[in-house]
Formats: structure tokens, C-alpha cells, sequence
């Protein structure tokens, strides 16, 4: 590996670690102001013109907190956790692909990683709970190990749809295999499971059995604070990042436009293309957190194993059956 | 028949249509609502054209206030009519519940518009209405011009 390899990598990794920040910032001021206006309300709007510089000074303001440990807390445990919520959220920018020739590493099974990264989460989500010594903060962590173990299932079984279509787990294939028409209308339940699996993955209302603001007020994150707590926060609005540009990737053909596939300026401006759709995708999360109550935990689950699990499985067999008899022949 | 899964869109059809509305919200310090004619906030007194109020001192007001808010003290002048030495109103106990006014059969005092109470002194709490003042007397019709 020469100097020149370790510099490119270099700035692709500084680069994400710069996306992932700037989107946590960028995001969470969005979801104020979205949530705010779906209900009737404005949003922030007293620190800088429109409430533009809110999330800056929330950053000042946990980046200057005291970092406190709970007396009783698994010291250890309690320090580690935040950090593996965050690096497996931010192991899964790697291989998405936000242009043609524009991706930190363009793998071919880039998907698998992606989705492997987001079932890591739970973990430090679990360890965060558990080493909080908390009653509050361990149920939280409870809830988001089973309900992630539970979606995690219709999750990947939902991706297969595409998968199969492209032929391939390189999410740059998949986008290219989505020139001529994009998977969400061949694969509409797939795409169906996969949004509401995915914003159970991300624990985002009505799914967010492990934060339960109003039960568990905030749930695992309940005896963190400062930086810490803002690491938690950052890998959840990462993870909506993620799951979003995902969708985008498999169901919305990634960084074309319809009927202007070929078209050399759309072409031009794929990233661009790509952070919008993205952002569509992430304003219909917001969306259905402004819109939705929170379901209880025993019905959450039971969706997930009564409902969701056999559609999505049956959908896999359906769609394998259309393309060996009826695509490909 | 209710088809599964329309409540769930009838959430997202109402959020919706709140998005398009837009806020409801002012920015209260720089922005106001106006007040409906009939809110109720400090109790007031009313004036005449000459200046003077229209307080008759019957006392009748702080007979009704149930918080027993309002004390005046009143005293007679020299040819027997009332002179009101003081008026004060307790405003951090009054409920703003009209009564005072609704009872006044003189229609002396009157529910304001002022809502903006909070303060940093206690002190302001107790106002003094009046002080120091004679109180109305109604003019007898006089006979005489009638009969001139």
C-alpha cells in the first residue's frame, strides 16, 4: 500500500466522518422544524435567523457538559457503549454509493455489510442499558434487542426482492440495474416491509420501544449525558440516514432520474440526486414520527412475527417463482 | 366496512393538512393575538368626563368578591358625602372572575385587557385603585328647571 493509497483513504474517511456530522446537525434541526410544523407549531426559531444556529449551540452545549458516571454503573461498559452504538453506524457509509464512481469502497457485498453493521447497534444498545444500572435504561435496552432481533428478519428478507432482480449485493450494481425502471414498482411490497421494517430498525416512532420518551424517558440513553448522550443521538439520526439512503439505493433507483437515465447533467449531479431522494426518504420518516402513536411493545413484536415475517418470506418465494418462470426463461 | 390500516393514513392525512395550514403559533413578545371584547383581566376603575371616577364607594364590590380582593376605605366629608381614602385591589389573588363589576350598579369599574401581570416585585401585586378621592355623586334632577 503506498502513501499515495493511504492518503485517498484518508480523505474518503475524513470525508464520511465529516457527512456523518454535518447530516446529524443538519438533521436534527430538520426534524424540529418538521415535527413542528406538522403540529401547528414553529419549530426553533430564537438562536440565529429562522432557529438556523439551535443545533449549533445543543453541540456547544454537550460537547461543554460535565461527563458523569452513574455511582453504581459498569464502568467499563458505560464508557464503551456509546462507541459501539456509533462506529457500527458509521461502518455502514462504507459502501454506500452516492454517485456512479462515488462510495468509500465500492464492495460486492456491500450490502451485507451494510445490514450487518446495523444489527451491531443493539448491542452497545443492550451494554448501554445494562451498564447504566437503571431499571429504566435496562427495559430500554431489553425492548431494542428483541425488537431488533425481531425486524432485523423482515429487513433483509424485504432487500432480497431487489437483490434478486439486480443479481447482485454491490449497491452500485443495483442502482445501474435500476436505469430503465425503478424496483419499487415490480418489488411495491417489498418496498412496503422494508419501510416499516427499517423504521423499526431505527427505533423511530411509532417504533421507538427503546426510547419510549413518555415510559422510559429516554429509555438506555436514560444515564448518559454531554458527549456521550450526543453520540447516541448522532448514531440514531446516522442510522436514519442510512436506512434512508438505502431505500433509495434498492427502490428508487439511487442517483437516476426517471426517463433522464442517460441524460449527461443528471448524470453530473447523481450525489446531489442522491442526498435529495434521500432527504425525501428521511422527511417520510419524520412524517410518520409526527403522525403516528407509539404501538406497545407485545403488539410490536407480534407484528413483526404474525404479520411481517410471513408476508416478506412469502413475497421472497412469490418473486423467486415470477423470475425463474416468467423474467428469466 | 372499515378496511385495516386507513386509520394509520388518516394520521398521516391530518398531519398533512396541518403541514399545509402552517403554524398556528405567534411570536409572542413581538407578535400579538388580538384579545376577544369579553376577556377578563385586572379589575379597573372607570372615569367621568370631568376626570373624576365614577366610584360611588357603595362598597358593593368588595361585598361580592368571593377572594376577597378589593378593600376600600372610605370616610365622610364634611357635608356627608363619602370620600374614598383608598381603593386596593389585590391582584395576585383575584381570579378575574367579573363579579365585582357584574354587582357594580353604578357601572364604575370594568375588566381590562391588561394580561401581561407577571413581575419581579411582590409589591406590585397590591395595586391602589383610587386614593384619596371623593366619591361620585349623582346629581339630583332639579325640579325648579323642570317646572321653569
Amino acid at each position: 500500500m503506498s502513501a499515495a493509497d493511504i492518503g485517498r483513504v484518508a480523505i474518503r474517511i475524513a470525508a464520511m466522518i465529516g457527512l456523518l456530522l454535518v447530516n446529524g446537525v443538519v438533521l436534527i434541526y430538520m426534524l424540529r422544524k418538521v415535527l413542528g410544523r406538522l403540529h401547528l407549531r414553529i419549530g426553533p426559531n430564537r438562536v440565529g435567523p429562522l432557529g438556523l444556529l439551535q443545533t449549533t449551540a445543543d453541540v456547544v452545549k454537550l460537547l461543554t457538559k460535565e461527563d458523569l458516571m452513574p455511582d453504581s454503573a459498569d464502568k467499563a461498559l458505560f464508557w464503551i457503549a456509546p462507541f459501539v452504538v456509533f462506529v457500527p453506524s458509521f461502518m455502514a457509509y462504507i459502501p454506500l454509493a452516492f454517485g456512479p464512481n462515488l462510495a468509500v469502497t465500492n464492495l460486492d457485498t456491500g450490502l451485507l455489510l451494510l445490514l450487518s453493521a446495523l444489527s451491531l447497534i443493539p448491542i452497545g444498545v443492550v451494554m448501554a442499558g445494562w451498564a447504566s444500572n437503571s431499571k429504566w435504561s435496562l427495559v430500554g435496552g431489553m425492548r431494542a434487542a428483541g425488537q431488533q432481533i425481531a425486524y432485523e428478519v423482515p429487513l433483509l428478507l424485504a432487500v432480497l426482492g431487489p437483490v434478486m432482480m439486480a443479481g447482485s449485493m454491490n449497491l452500485t450494481t443495483i442502482v445501474e440495474a435500476q436505469k430503465n425502471l425503478w424496483f419499487v414498482f415490480p418489488q411495491f411490497i417489498a418496498f412496503v416491509i422494508y419501510i416499516i421494517a427499517a423504521q423499526a430498525d431505527t427505533q423511530q416512532t411509532p417504533f421507538d420501544m427503546s426510547e419510549a420518551e413518555s415510559e422510559l424517558i429516554t429509555g438506555f440513553a436514560n444515564e448518559y449525558g454531554g458527549m456521550r448522550f450526543g453520540f447516541l443521538f448522532l448514531a440514531e439520526f446516522s442510522n436514519m440516514f442510512i436506512v434512508s439512503a438505502l431505500g433509495v439505493t434498492l427502490f428508487f433507483g439511487g442517483w437516476y432520474l426517471p426517463f433522464l437515465a442517460e441524460n449527461p447533467v443528471a448524470l453530473s449531479l447523481a450525489p446531489l440526486i442522491f442526498m435529495i431522494k434521500t432527504y425525501i426518504g428521511i422527511f417520510v420518516m419524520m412524517w410518520a414520527r409526527g403522525s403516528l402513536p407509539r404501538i406497545r411493545v407485545d403488539q410490536l413484536l407480534a407484528f413483526a412475527w404474525k404479520a411481517l415475517i410471513p408476508i416478506s418470506l412469502s413475497w421472497v418465494v412469490i418473486w423467486a417463482c415470477i423470475q425463474r418462470l416468467v423474467i428469466v426463461r | 366496512m372499515k378496511i385495516w390500516g386507513t386509520g394509520i393514513l388518516n394520521g398521516f392525512v391530518i398531519t398533512m393538512r396541518n403541514w399545509m395550514r402552517g403554524p398556528m403559533t405567534v411570536q409572542y413578545p413581538e407578535q400579538r393575538l388580538p384579545l376577544p371584547e369579553r376577556a377578563r383581566w385586572t379589575v379597573t376603575p372607570k372615569y367621568n368626563e370631568d376626570g373624576m371616577p365614577k366610584c360611588t364607594a357603595c362598597m358593593i364590590c368588595e361585598k361580592e368578591c368571593p377572594d376577597h380582593v378589593l378593600r376600600l376605605e372610605v370616610s365622610k366629608n364634611e357635608d356627608g358625602s363619602k370620600h374614598i381614602d383608598t381603593y386596593v385591589y389585590e391582584v395576585g389573588a383575584c381570579m378575574m372572575c367579573g363579579l365585582c363589576t357584574a354587582a357594580c350598579p353604578f357601572d364604575a369599574i370594568y375588566m381590562s385587557h391588561e394580561y401581561e401581570l407577571a413581575t419581579a416585585d411582590p409589591a406590585d401585586l397590591s395595586r391602589v385603585l383610587l386614593q384619596d378621592v371623593d366619591a361620585y355623586v349623582k346629581p339630583k334632577p332639579q325640579k325648579e328647571e323642570q317646572d321653569a
